[in-house]
């Protein structure tokens, strides 16, 4: 009500002003590198998604489990994740925070990875497949499969705080590594994202 | 040309131009029929209908996709009402930042020039029917029922923050309603003729108990018990401390929130203290055994909310009493003149206007006035002259249209709703939110601003056309030209009728306990003309709350049929 009484008075300069600019506004398209953050909001973006994927996995392979585990097996640890639940106020694609997480481990080196139980399965079907169909020198044996020995798990949660068109969104993913023998925690990690976005009330 | 005129008298030209205008008035808006529609079933031409009209790209953009999310949850198409409902969502957010340019042609133009926004309750109703979406989504995918669960809790934390900033501004149940602060020297003239601000009390969109309801039901799906308690003890007291006179609700809906935030409080535990005090407020049944094991909370979406319709009003100076006038135009069928004349005393009249609504809320219109009922304003001396030296009185001088909504009267068709079980009758659905009466109170609300609006648009036509006239120095013309600015205002002027059509007249619930595994639903609807609509699914049961919806055309065409005929969940 007040906002449109105070639009009363200002009419004759808006309609002038509004009429002078009709017909500035026009689509534009352009390609950016994928790697470039464009925020148009404060929603959780592919960067976000990245940066914290890459944050928490050199976090997670600084600790001490990592060479304990090559002393004492003298291999590298096989990670599986389990599932990082999304419980913020947006929804998240997990699956593509899963993908940066699995290609930052990947990409470091310090240890190999587990497919997930559903392609897991696809492959065992595959392997079946192959028993009937391929060739005895190509055919994969079953049973062959790599034993994960952590297991990698966590949330994402999120807080808002909002005033007017003023919004502060804090964003913060907990992950955690347990050892699949003992149940131990091995790893607790934490990364946070706080994201102001300020709107204003009148626009032309 | 004038001596051609004056024998017709200027009075009778406006007089044929408003009746020609008034003609194409209140035809039905294209989402009623799309709504409509749907109600037989006819989903693709219901579908068809809003993406011919209402342009992806338009200022009716909002109107398109929440009428296509609608449609598309009717459908059952789940992902894609979501889709169209995410986009809807979008759309309100931008509309936060107001566009000062169309905001200032829409006040020389007309409302209907900007891009709808939506109403303050449609944001946690987007929410809500997402979240059902996604429910519905985890009830047909089992193997990622977690996963779908997970999503709707998006929306009931997105539905929190939103409800927690209205509640800041409103005060919600416990605070002080905001003011309005007119400043505006033309309004401060005119505001006299418009409602009191007094009897638009108590009918503020002031918090969403139901919304915090299904969001208490939503997280006790998820077993996260602090959060669904914080919800039903939300919901609980704003239903208790104003919601549910607000909508005219029973008071069992607010004892079922408290039984419900007893239960998840006993999950819990350590809740010891607070479930006595439950137990001596509200007595037996807080501690009951009967209330643990695994619930099903059947939610009902009953009927089509009312239509906005235009009411036209003729604003003139009276000379001979100095006096501004304000004139009903009733147009239509007898019901909707009727309507009018009750929409004006609703507005005017200086008794209780919360008793009227609830009146008009069950359609008992009662014997109304039909005759020449009128809002007079006398100026005095002094604030008659101001307003003639600005040139007010002149530019009134064959009255100016202004044309403002009313909605249309609603009853309660339904007499009952039984939820049967396996075979067996288990319990009455209550009414837990009546999306009619939120309707009704936010076009009450918004009916001062509206006519405030549409006076001070019609009036500054008026005196600027009057100027010009001066301006120009042809005095022998200027009664043409009055008469001509009149005509022309009066075809201009045109009152905002848009808005979110699909939506249900209300929501009914029951809660019931029930144990794993699967359950065979229906709900047989009793109407008051003693036809009986019957729907039917089975579901399966998990272990903490499951949810179930339907939507229930009480208006459909096919005949009444048992079994899943009418299956729409």
């Amino acid at each position: 009500m007040n906002c449109k009484t105070t639009l009363l008075k200002l009419t004759p300069l808006v309609v002038a002003c509004s009429l002078a600019i009709t017909g500035c506004s026009s689509t534009k398209v352009q390609r950016v590198d994928a790697n470039q953050e464009v925020a148009l909001s404060d929603k959780w973006n592919g960067k976000d998604s990245q940066l914290v994927a890459e944050a928490m996995i050199n976090d997670m392979l600084s600790f001490p489990w990592v060479n304990d585990h090559l002393q004492k097996e003298g291999s590298r640890p096989a990670i599986i994740i389990q599932s990082v639940r999304n419980k913020s106020h947006q929804h998240i694609a997990v699956d593509t925070f899963l993908n940066d997480l699995k290609r930052s481990i990947l990409r470091s080196g310090q240890a190999d990875f587990v497919a997930n139980k559903d392609v897991r399965q696809e492959i065992r079907d595959e392997r079946k497949d192959q028993e009937l169909n391929a060739s005895l020198e190509t055919q994969n044996e079953m049973g062959q499969e790599q034993g994960a020995d952590y297991a990698l798990s966590g949330t994402i949660n999120s807080f808002v705080d909002q005033q007017g068109g003023d919004r502060v969104t804090f964003y913060q993913v907990d992950l955690r590594l347990i050892d699949m023998t003992t149940n131990r925690e091995v790893w607790n990690g934490q990364k946070k994202i706080q994201k102001l976005q300020e709107r204003s009330r009148f626009g032309f | 040309m004038l001596s051609l005129l004056r024998p017709l008298h200027y009075q009778a030209w406006l007089t044929v131009t408003l009746i020609v205008v008034l003609t194409g008035c209140n035809a039905t808006p294209a989402n009623k029929n799309a709504i409509l529609l749907a109600q037989n079933g006819q989903y693709e031409q219901a579908k068809t209908t809003i993406e011919t009209t209402y342009s992806a790209t338009g200022k009716n953009k909002l109107l398109r996709h929440l009428e296509l999310g609608t449609l598309y949850h009717l459908e059952q198409q789940y992902e894609l009402s979501n889709e169209h409902l995410d986009t809807a969502k979008a759309i309100i957010e931008e509309q936060y930042t107001v566009s000062v340019s169309e905001q200032a042609l829409a006040l020389l133009s007309g409302p209907t020039y900007t891009t709808f926004a939506g109403k303050e309750f449609h944001r946690p109703m987007i929410n809500v029917f997402k979240a059902l979406n996604y429910n519905a989504l985890a009830n047909r995918h089992p193997a990622q029922r977690q996963y779908y669960l997970d999503a709707a809790l998006v929306e009931m934390r997105q539905l929190d923050t939103y409800l927690s900033t209205l509640t800041d501004e409103t005060g919600g149940y416990d605070g002080e309603p905001s003011g309005d602060g007119l400043t505006d020297s033309i309004m401060r003239v005119l505001q006299p003729l418009l409602a009191p601000n007094d009897l638009l009390k108590n009918i503020d969109y002031k918090d969403d108990a139901f919304a915090h309801y299904i969001s208490g039901l939503l997280y006790e799906s998820s077993n996260e018990l602090d959060a669904a308690r914080i919800q039903y003890q939300r919901a609980a007291t704003a239903f208790e401390q104003g919601f549910a006179e607000q909508y005219n609700l029973k008071t069992t809906v607010t004892k079922q929130a408290y039984l419900d935030l007893a239960r998840v409080m006993r999950k819990a535990g350590g809740y010891g203290n607070e479930l006595v005090a439950l137990e001596e407020k509200w007595g037996g049944g807080m501690t009951k055994t009967k209330q643990a094991g695994p619930r099903l909370t059947v939610i009902q979406n009953a009927g089509i909310g009312p239509q906005r319709k235009e009411f036209n009003l003729l604003l003139k100076a009276d000379h001979s009493a100095k006096a501004l006038v304000v004139t009903p135009i009733v147009w239509g069928t007898p019901a909707e003149r009727k309507a009018q004349m009750w929409w004006f005393q609703m507005l005017y009249a200086d008794t209780s206007l919360f008793d009227m609504m609830q009146n008009y809320a069950t359609g008992d219109l009662g014997d109304v006035a039909m005759g020449a009922l009128t809002k007079r304003l006398p100026l005095g001396d002094s604030l008659w002259q101001s307003a003639k030296t600005s040139g007010l009185i002149d530019a009134l001088e064959h009255g100016s249209r202004i044309a403002v909504t009313y909605l249309e009267p609603f009853e309660q068709k339904i007499e009952k709703t039984e939820l049967w079980l396996d075979g067996k009758k288990v319990t009455e659905l209550d009414t837990y939110h009546s999306v009619s009466l939120l309707t009704l109170q936010s076009a009450l609300k918004n009916a001062n601003t509206e006519m405030q609006i549409a006076l001070t648009r019609e009036v500054v036509k008026a005196m600027t056309a009057h100027k010009a006239i001066q301006s120009t120095g042809l005095q022998a013309f200027d009664g043409f030209a009055k008469l001509a600015t009149s005509v022309v205002n009066a075809v201009t002027a045109g009152a905002d009728l848009r808005q979110w059509q699909s939506l249900p007249s209300h929501i009914k619930l029951a809660q019931v306990p029930v144990t794993q595994g699967t359950v065979n639903i229906t709900l047989k609807t009793k109407l008051r003309s003693g036809r009986v609509i019957e729907q039917s699914d089975s579901l399966e049961i998990n272990e903490n709350m499951t949810l179930w919806h339907t939507r229930t055309f009480i208006e459909s065409a096919k005949p009444a049929a048992p079994s899943t005929l009418f299956t729409m969940e």
